[in-house]
């Protein structure tokens, strides 16, 4: 595994250093090394002799195609997992960005760790991080453990059937199978099972603990607004406060503005400090969509997303 | 005045407080996630996980305050203004960190010509009960910011955590009106010795490594420097850092209104979201996070020590741990640094 | 203890449109207590928070003097959701206000000093509080000569047209009004502010300055009076900049360590030069 990984680390940075060195882009957007275990974080490279700096592994988890709206008017070349490259797909649909302005360097994902569910599985901080093998050894002051890595991947990583990246300019890894870990997202599971009023207080437990730091829209590729309708002051759809209804207004709404837009990526749920769920959301609403209109959100360039366009055979059994 | 609390008598000692006043301690409202909040029952007080995310600056400026209440009576609104604090509070469990932020916070909002009563009015009716970080994290760096692990200021009382008992000590007025209460003994000369064990312990581990000091100065010479074309680069511009930084302080004040009453609120705002700035014109002098990021260091490194002589950051950590794209501020101070290497080619941040 | 936030009731004496476009209205307030009138003294420059309850708060520059006793006179762009709701107020509303705040024109430094006062469009409101202030008999002597170049897009639009014609008749007073466009009934100057300015060509020994307007015709008028030799010291503005609370809490109008509600509005070019261009 690790070979594997340190082979696409390898390929990832040739392919940076040859694109910087023949400026056949301004700059490349990876991610290195975090200052803290199992974290990476987001860099931009714009000279060959920085290529080093990228790394590859499992802890990779930020989409980083939420970053293109900031660099509309330079030519990126950008480092994609399988969800990412969805989201540019999606994107490209929606018109984001010229034509020629990206560069997509596609990785073949491994599926990425958990960082959260790792630190709460030790009793103490976590000081060191790295993998071995299919496991991730982790260390703290007085302790050093191992934990099997397939039992702390992300609930969207778990049931991902496209990890490969549909679309890029080059591939630095070969195809992966694309089998998922698990056929039904285990939130959705227990989800699905629940009666209305159960599924409401669940939802109505998780969406509490907002604090409304936006953190899940601004990661989200998707959410580009330059104003937001939690920003609209005329007409005012919802207050700036914590009272409960405008929580619950917030997520159910923003949800809804990613169906048929959204590609799972999880990158929502990661950001949020609260440890909100919300990846049973999105995905539920990604495969209603699937099942009524039998569209997956950037699969493919051309189809696009059925709740943004209207056709005349369009469903209409709604309007009495 | 130096006592400690058996462990034992812990949740009794709880209840004893809140039987004559409110009580706000840390509150996990899942497994990793914790806030400051007011208590119904002791058991609800968690006190191993840190940092919270919401920090203690939440007791004395909620996030969602409402400033006055007004009703139309005929012709005329009526408005009732909201400060008043009925019942005495106490805030329980907060680290050194957190409450030095909330008098840094205090120099802002309590000033000569004038003061902010909400804020005023809850600081005046708390009793701070600090409790002392004996296993500092990585994270931590309240040392090089001009704090420490036990750092007494600030709180009324200090409890120190001795395995079986609290180690107990009364440091204002405030904090002796405590001196009765039934579950505190006097402490023994070995509890104070663990005390003294455990403070050389964690100001060994935590060390003085980020060059907060002197940074005013350096940033002087960086106002207009082209490493803020490099630093805001990953910053996604959510509001996560300001709203989990205990000095942070910004608010916004709106009004809430149905068809005869309603109310003016204020929220927590913050410098990193896009409209921050924007004026009814159009013209917006943020418009990008590189701005907008230069604007958050600054603020808290260089114009805010300018104004009150100390730096606007504690060291608790949180927007380090807490960040989406792992912004790490203590790298961001390090560059700063004339120790860092010459040769800048944005690496590092 | 004082509750700075808390608004003062006021109620709408008079009300009326100040320009052709209708974006701008003026409104003319007075002070439903005594006590609160009594309490309240300003300097020209300072500005107040009006407070329509249910719609929120904004910024307003004080347009009445410190003389003219009785009501405030504030003048409004429609723009957003509170001017909206002021300029729906008529005779008899109710409104609060909150001030005065700001740090006001440096008055005393105009002492013994000539004065150039330069306004284009609705940014003319604190100066016409300057202008009213100093053309009163107590204070005419303080200052030497006083010009006014004062420049609007279309007649329509300028303030307070018939105190300028009034003015125009001082001869204590050099007043040049000026539009970009005229129109068929206007006989007076037609010229940018900037070109205007130069035509004038005030001295600038001995004189301070003093300007606000858009953006737009600071940037052109600047170089200009930077032609007439006047140092950064001795030019003054008043920023525009987005402000919640007024006092100095909020942090929302920081430029540096300054605030633009507490330690402003009223900046020299020679402050202005030593902080960030967050403005």
């Amino acid at each position: 595994m690790e070979e594997r990984q340190k082979a696409i680390q390898d390929r990832i940075r040739e392919k940076a250093r040859e694109l910087l060195t023949n400026k056949a882009v301004d700059l490349i957007i990876g991610l290195g090394e975090g200052t803290l275990p199992l974290r990476a974080t987001p860099i931009f490279i714009r000279n060959p002799e920085e290529a080093d700096r990228l790394i590859w592994n499992s802890f990779c988890e930020n989409n980083l195609a939420t970053y293109l709206h900031k660099f509309s008017h330079s030519k990126v070349g950008i480092v994609l997992k399988g969800c990412d490259a969805r989201s540019i797909i999606a994107l490209s649909l929606e018109k984001r960005f010229k034509p020629d302005q990206l560069f997509l360097i596609g990785v073949p994902c491994q599926r990425m760790v958990d960082r959260r569910r790792v630190t709460k599985a030790v009793k103490g901080e976590i000081l060191h991080a790295h993998e071995q093998g299919d496991q991730i050894i982790v260390e703290g002051e007085d302790f050093k453990t191992a934990l099997k890595k397939n039992d702390f991947l992300y609930p969207s990583c778990q049931v991902c059937t496209h990890r490969t990246p549909v679309q890029a300019n080059v591939w630095v890894g070969d195809p992966v199978e694309e089998s998922p870990l698990v056929e039904t997202h285990p939130e959705i599971k227990e989800f699905e099972k629940k009666s209305p009023e159960e599924r409401w207080k669940y939802f109505e437990k998780e969406s509490s603990r907002c604090i409304r730091c936006y953190a899940c829209r601004e990661v989200c590729p998707m959410c580009y607004c330059t104003e937001c309708f939690v920003d609209s002051s005329n007409p005012r759809w919802i207050e700036k406060g914590l009272s409960p209804s405008d929580l619950e207004f917030y997520h159910i709404v923003r949800a809804y503005h990613q169906t048929g837009r959204c590609s799972g990526c999880g990158a929502c749920e990661r950001a949020c400090p609260m440890e909100i769920r919300l990846t049973y959301l999105t995905q539920k609403l990604n495969l209603d969509v699937k099942e009524i209109f039998g569209f997956e959100t950037g699969i493919d360039g051309d189809t696009p997303p059925p709740l943004s366009t209207y056709e005349i055979e369009d469903r209409q059994e709604f309007i009495k | 005045m130096k006592l400690k609390l058996d462990k034992k008598d812990f949740e009794d000692f709880l209840q004893s407080l809140m039987d004559e006043q409110d009580l706000y301690a840390p509150v996990q409202l899942a497994e990793g996630v914790s806030v400051f909040k007011r208590i119904d029952q002791p058991g609800e007080v968690n006190l191993t996980q840190f940092p919270s995310q919401k920090p203690a600056k939440d007791v004395f400026f909620p996030q969602s305050e409402v400033m006055f209440r007004y009703g139309k009576v005929g012709n005329q609104n009526e408005i009732h203004s909201m400060e008043e604090v009925k019942r005495e509070r106490i805030l329980f469990g907060a680290r050194p960190c957190d409450i030095e932020a909330i008098s840094i916070i205090e120099k802002v909002f309590v000033g000569k010509e004038y003061t902010d009563v909400y804020f005023l009015e809850k600081r005046k009716k708390t009793t701070i009960m600090g409790l002392g970080c004996n296993h500092p994290l990585s994270t931590c760096f309240c040392s090089s910011a001009g704090g420490d692990p036990f750092l007494r200021a600030g709180s009324d009382l200090f409890f120190i955590d001795l395995g079986e008992v609290y180690f107990v000590e009364l440091l204002t007025e405030k904090g002796m009106a405590f001196r009765n209460n039934k579950f505190f003994k006097e402490a023994d000369p070995k509890d104070l010795t663990l005390v003294k064990e455990l403070e050389e312990k964690a100001f060994e581990k935590i060390g003085f490594s980020i060059p907060v000091d002197g940074i005013e100065k350096r940033l002087d010479l960086m106002a207009e420097s082209s490493w803020w074309d490099r630093v805001h680069e990953k910053c996604v511009g959510c509001r996560i850092c300001t709203y989990l930084c205990p000095t942070c302080h910004c608010f916004d004040m709106v009004d809430e209104a149905s068809i005869d009453k309603g109310q003016r609120v204020r929220h927590w705002d913050s410098c990193l979201s896009s409209l921050y700035s924007q004026e009814t014109s159009g013209h917006n002098p943020r418009p990008t996070t590189r701005e907008r990021t230069r604007q958050r260091l600054m603020h808290k490194f260089n114009y805010y020590p300018k104004m009150f002589g100390q730096v606007a950051c504690v060291g608790c950590g949180r927007c380090i741990i807490y960040c989406p794209v792992h912004f790490d501020i203590r790298q961001a101070i390090l560059w700063t640094s004339p120790k860092r290497s010459k040769r800048f080619v944005g690496e590092r941040i | 203890m004082k509750n700075p936030y808390f608004p003062i009731p006021m109620e709408v004496k008079k009300a009326y449109v100040e320009t052709t476009d209708r974006m701008l209205r003026t409104l003319e307030l007075g002070f439903l207590s005594q006590a609160d009138e009594k309490a309240f003294h300003f300097i020209p420059g300072q500005f107040c928070e009006l407070s329509v309850l249910g719609k929120g708060e904004a910024p307003f520059g004080i347009a009445s003097s410190p003389k003219e006793n009785g009501s405030l006179k504030f003048t409004i762009n429609k723009a957003g959701v509170v001017t909206t709701a002021l300029h729906h107020l008529e005779e008899g509303g109710k409104i609060g206000i909150r001030g005065p705040l700001g740090n006001g024109y440096p008055i005393d430094l105009f002492k013994g000093k000539n004065l150039l006062v330069i306004g284009g469009g609705f940014a003319f409101t604190t100066l016409r509080s300057l202008i009213a202030y100093l053309l009163h008999p107590e204070n005419r002597s303080k200052v030497n000569e006083i010009t006014v170049v004062y420049g609007a897009r279309m007649p329509g639009l300028l303030l307070y047209k018939e105190e300028l014609t009034q003015w125009e008749k001082r001869s204590d007073l050099k007043l040049v009004v000026t539009v970009d466009w005229g129109d068929k009934d206007w006989k007076g100057k037609v010229g940018l502010v900037p070109n205007v300015l130069e035509e004038v060509a005030p001295s600038s020994e001995n004189t301070y300055a003093v300007i606000c307007g858009p953006p737009i015709m600071i940037k052109f008028t600047f170089p200009k009076l930077m032609a007439l030799r006047f140092p950064n010291e001795r030019i003054y503005t008043s920023l525009e900049k987005r402000m919640k609370c007024g006092i100095g809490k909020c942090g929302r109008c920081n430029i540096g360590p300054l605030y633009v509600c507490k330690d402003g509005p009223v900046f020299s070019y020679a402050q202005l030069e030593k902080l960030p261009k967050d403005y």
